[in-house]
């Protein structure tokens, strides 16, 4: 037989709970329609509580003394079909009337219980929205010091592909030397009549990276480096290692030794290395690719020699495959090739150091042994390292132990 | 008051009692459905005071004359000719009554067919019938017109009251403004509300027509109510009625109602008109108590019946609505 | 037709919509035999005997009776004094005349006319711009016409709506504006308008400040060359956002001024509907410029410095173009 239930109603626009004075109705009574069979008590009015259909008590869930929200099933009545038809009351769900606590004492919930306020989920949603995701504004200087990119500015220079750093060429004419979209206009009109030449994908992702590693403070350590006993060792090898693969290996094993130079800097945690990978930066047409050699510390150079020469020359033929240039923790990249004899090599962004290697040069060096000077080929090492990590100390001390390990190349 | 029995039209009679007990059974039913937590909001009854609101109505010409109906007029919303499916549907929220779950209770009407939806601030819909009555004389077609509403005790400390009076009567328009006093503005009892001997004074000082009754004896009210209607009809101008009573409810069915003073309810004025018109139509052979009974069943059936559509009909769809306040759709959200 | 003012264009407006549509009556104190306040009504009980009514001192009532007759199918005309008694009709306005449609699906086509704006001595209660407050309730029109043409077209049209219009005139207008005809570039409710092309800042504005923020742009235009853009919105409710964000689209920087009290409001949003919907046109903060946060005063020297002026308008435009 169909059940209905016996609600507390709401008793007053402020009012969310009652307290149940009397009981009239017992199990199993047999009550009629409009019969007051509750009497409840708000802080406000004393109340009566209605059936609206004959029927049976069949559950009597509400207790005097306790009260209940407005909305909790205080009683149920089995109520024929036919009454249902006739008073329009809906009958509930076998799943609600057949337990108990669906009217734990202040807790049921609300108008939901009425039919015709009841809000049914349709589908409709609101729509997505980006939320705004502000982490510290880009700052290009200008003669005032740096200033705000105002939201129009951002827009144009967003229609127009341009950065951050492409207006620093422009002077500022707004409050405190702000670059106002109109000087922006300016400057590209100004601009307008100069040769160009669209920049390759390989330039754009180069200037990214350098544009993206500039954002943080980076130092740079030199020291020099004496070449003979490599340069010996390298010509009694039959596959000869290149010398940036004695700096590679040498890198890798005094960072396994003290992994933290290679720290990332991430909030408040410094992140370590979880393999030793090292890249070599190859220069290619318009740009520099830098593959990685996978766990460095832990393969001699005569076990890493081919795999080297086999990826410098994949990179030389712009085929290396993604995985190839993705993870590392450093790089080192032999200026020496271009003859020059220091610079101040700027990280990838995602890594913190960068070791350098020049030219070698034979200078003059006092020995103590022969009391003469001797002939020795010297190269200066140059690594830029995030100051934020490691101090000038401990730069000085990784490349002390690197040249150190360069004195031995054959236990490289 | 002494009343000639035979000068009264028995049908007229008739409907002003089937209109009272038609909305005595509707309220009581309304008050049912509040307390087994059918209706959001609250439900305001008019009990005590269905003579003064039917006698008052079921004078009036729908689609000729017009009317504001206010808190306590279920039973001259009967007499006026509006369809009990519209109050259920209206208290209920179904999206198919007149207010289409936008207002509820007894905030609804129809205006397009002479009849006000009320707002809850008093007094507002006399200079609004006035403003009814003035189109219908732009367009020559005020002759033989009344406008009529009914307010209480506690609307008459109003400016809107007293503007709205004042505005009628310097119209000359054809207004009968009816006060209720029921005694009580909510818990507010008549010393508190205003400090004149008798309410229908006022209308010396508006220079209209006054008119005193019990509002408790159904007969003195259609006997009141046809004067002050056919004087407005014949161009008297406005015409103020008192009529007195208890309410015999709370405010609302959310208040007991138990700061009304126990002296009067045993008094006259506690009377119930609905007794008393009962024991009128009986005496005065108008109906027999059987005739009575047997529409006392009809009108229950009929009421329970608009209550039982009005359960099965659909509430607004929140996603469905337009949700413009504008005729001109094109100026919503501009 | 030569010199025709702001006034003269209600004037014939009313007489028009009279002449043209028997529903539409005229209700409102003092407007019968003696025309009115401002003589808008001048002449008008005579050549519509029975349909421009005089008015008891009830605001309120004043309202209902005109909600009541728009319910009824008449198209009434309601002349408030002063816009600033219009505040004893707020509750019939907002709570009847506005909710109507929306609850009963019946219109209510009443024309509520608040002669608004301060004029030099009017002080504090024959002053005030209303504008904001009935803007911010659901199921107004609030419309705030700046020229003769405006008056004349936009007061038609308001009459002719089927929704209850609040219609600021602004008396400082009303005779100092002049014009050779009441006939301009017609735009319809909810319509702004350029009022002057420009390219550095768009001043956003409507009634009187239109004619004050013209004047600061011909001042910054001797000074130093800016092209200042004038965006007169006419209707403040609905208020047309499209043709606000395309101004600032062009010009980048925004004033939005008004001449009402400064908290909320028109100008506020303005600003707020810019941010949200054309934040990356902006190239400079939104200014706002509204009258002080006081009461009007009376006395002309404080009235004139209380209200935006040319030199104010002038002040935070450099300050708006400097940024």
């Amino acid at each position: 037989m169909p059940k209905v239930p016996i609600l507390m109603p709401q008793l007053g626009e402020s009012i969310a709970e009652a307290t149940i004075n009397r009981l009239f109705i017992a199990l199993g009574d047999t009550v009629s329609p409009d019969q007051e069979v509750i009497e409840v008590e708000t802080n406000k009015a004393t109340m009566g509580v209605n059936s609206l259909c004959a029927g049976v008590v069949s559950e009597l869930i509400a207790e005097e003394g306790v009260s209940y929200a407005v909305g909790s099933v205080l009683g149920i009545l089995e109520v024929t079909q036919e009454e249902l038809d006739r008073t329009g009351e809906t009958a509930m769900d076998d799943a609600a009337s057949s337990s108990s606590d669906t009217a734990s004492a202040s807790t049921a919930a609300s108008d939901d219980d009425n039919l015709h306020f009841k809000t049914e989920d349709t589908g409709y949603r609101e729509p997505v929205r980006v939320e705004p995701n502000v982490k510290g504004l880009p700052v290009p200087t200008g003669k005032g010091g740096a200033h705000y990119i105002s939201p129009r500015m951002r827009a144009r220079m967003t229609e127009l592909g341009l950065r951050a750093a492409d207006i620093s060429a422009i002077t500022g004419s707004g409050g405190g030397g702000r670059v106002t979209v109109e000087d922006l206009e300016a400057f590209l009109e100004h601009i307008d009549t100069w040769p160009r030449t669209k920049a390759s994908p390989m330039r754009l992702a180069v200037a990214d990276a350098m544009r993206r590693s500039w954002t943080r403070p980076l130092a740079t350590v030199a020291r020099p480096l004496v070449m003979d006993k490599i340069l010996d060792h390298r010509r009694s090898q039959a596959v000869k290692p290149g010398p940036a693969l004695y700096i590679l290996r040498a890198l890798a094993m005094a960072l396994a030794e003290n992994p933290t130079t290679a720290g990332y800097l991430i909030g408040e945690n410094v992140v370590h290395p979880r393999a030793f990978d090292i890249g070599v930066a190859v220069q290619v047409d318009d740009g520099v690719l830098v593959p990685i050699i996978r766990n460095a510390d832990s393969k001699c150079l005569s076990e890493l020699v081919e795999e080297y020469n086999r990826l410098v020359e994949l990179a030389r033929a712009r085929k290396l495959p993604e995985d190839a240039i993705k993870h590392g923790i450093a790089t080192v990249t032999n200026f020496g090739t271009f003859g020059l004899t220091w610079g101040t090599p700027i990280p990838l962004p995602n890594e913190t150091l960068i070791l350098g290697l020049s030219a070698g040069v034979k200078r003059p060096v006092w020995s103590d042994q022969t009391g003469t000077f001797i002939p020795v080929t010297e190269a200066e090492m140059d690594l830029t390292f995030d100051h934020r990590v490691v101090d000038g100390g401990g730069a000085g001390m990784l490349l002390n132990r690197i040249s150190e390990l360069l004195q031995k190349p054959e236990l490289l | 008051m002494d009343i000639n029995i035979e000068a009264l039209d028995r049908d007229h009679v008739r409907d002003v009692f089937r209109a009272m007990l038609t909305s005595r059974i509707l309220e009581n039913k309304l008050g049912s459905l509040y307390k087994a937590g059918k209706i959001v909001g609250g439900v305001y009854l008019g009990k005590g005071q269905e003579a003064v609101s039917a006698s008052l109505a079921a004078g009036l010409v729908q689609g000729q004359d017009v009317y504001a109906p206010l808190i306590r007029d279920q039973a001259g919303r009967v007499a006026f000719g509006e369809d009990v499916l519209d109050c259920t549907r209206t208290y209920l929220g179904s999206v198919e009554g007149p207010m289409r779950g936008r207002d509820g209770n007894i905030h609804r009407g129809r205006p397009a067919d002479g009849m006000l939806a009320m707002i809850s601030h008093l007094g507002s819909a006399i200079s609004a019938i006035c403003g009814m009555l003035v189109a219908k004389r732009l367009r020559g077609a005020m002759d033989g017109v009344v406008g009529a509403t009914c307010v209480g005790d506690g609307c008459t400390s109003t400016g809107a009251f007293h503007e709205g009076l004042n505005t009628a009567a310097v119209e000359g328009l054809p207004l009968v403004l009816t006060v209720a006093n029921n005694q009580y503005a909510y818990s507010t009892p008549n010393d508190r509300q205003f400090a004149c001997e008798d309410l229908v004074d006022k209308a010396v000082g508006y220079g209209v027509r006054g008119h005193r009754v019990d509002g408790t004896d159904m007969l003195a009210c259609i006997v009141t109510m046809q004067d002050a209607v056919s004087r407005a009809r014949a161009g008297e101008g406005p015409q103020l009625v008192v009529a007195s009573m208890l309410r015999l409810t709370g405010h609302g069915e959310h208040d007991d109602g138990s700061y009304v003073d126990d002296g009067l309810r045993s008094s006259e004025l506690g009377r119930d008109s609905i007794d008393v018109g009962r024991g009128q139509m009986i005496e005065h052979g108008f109906a027999d108590e059987a005739e009575i009974a047997a529409w006392e069943v009809d009108i229950a059936e009929s009421v329970q019946a608009a209550v039982a559509q009005a359960q099965k009909e659909s509430g607004p769809d929140p996603y469905a609505d337009d949700w413009t306040a504008y005729a001109n759709g094109a100026l919503q959200n501009g | 037709m030569s010199d025709v003012t702001y006034i003269d264009g209600i004037h014939a407006a009313l007489n028009k919509a009279l002449a043209d549509d028997p529903s539409v009556f005229l209700y409102g104190q003092d407007i019968g035999k003696f025309g009115g306040a401002f003589k808008a009504t001048k002449g008008l009980q005579d050549l519509y005997p029975g349909r421009v009514l005089d008015a008891p001192i009830s605001e309120d009532a004043m309202a209902g009776l005109a909600i009541g007759a728009a319910i009824e199918g008449a198209r009434p005309v309601l002349e408030m004094q002063f816009a600033d008694f219009s505040s004893v009709a707020f509750n019939q306005i907002v709570n009847h005349a506005a909710t109507h449609f929306y609850r009963t699906g019946v219109p209510v086509p009443m024309t509520v006319r608040l002669p608004s704006g301060g004029t030099p001595g009017s002080g504090p209660f024959h002053s005030q711009s209303m504008e904001s407050l009935y803007a911010h309730y659901p199921g107004l029109v609030v419309v705030t016409p700046a020229t003769v043409a405006d008056a004349y077209s936009m007061l038609l049209d308001s009459i002719a709506m089927d929704d209850p219009v609040i219609y600021c005139e602004h008396k400082f207008l009303y005779r100092w504006l002049k014009s050779e005809s009441f006939e301009g570039d017609y735009l319809p409710i909810g319509k702004a308008r350029i009022t002057r092309p420009g390219k550095h800042a768009t001043v956003v504005t409507y009634s009187a400040m239109v004619h004050e923020a013209v004047r600061a742009a011909e001042i910054l235009q001797a000074e130093g060359g800016w092209e200042i853009e004038v965006v007169d919105l006419r209707s403040v409710k609905p208020l047309d956002t499209d043709t606000v964000i395309a101004s600032v689209a062009r010009t980048g920087r925004l004033l939005a001024l008004g001449e009402a009290f400064p908290w909320g409001g028109v100008t506020a949003e303005v600003v707020s509907r810019v941010c949200a919907d054309g934040f990356h046109l902006l190239d400079a903060p939104p200014v706002r410029l509204n009258a002080k946060d006081t009461p009007i005063p009376y006395h002309p020297k404080l009235w004139s410095a209380h209200r935006p002026t040319p030199e104010s308008i002038v002040h935070a435009l450099r300050k708006l173009l400097n940024y």
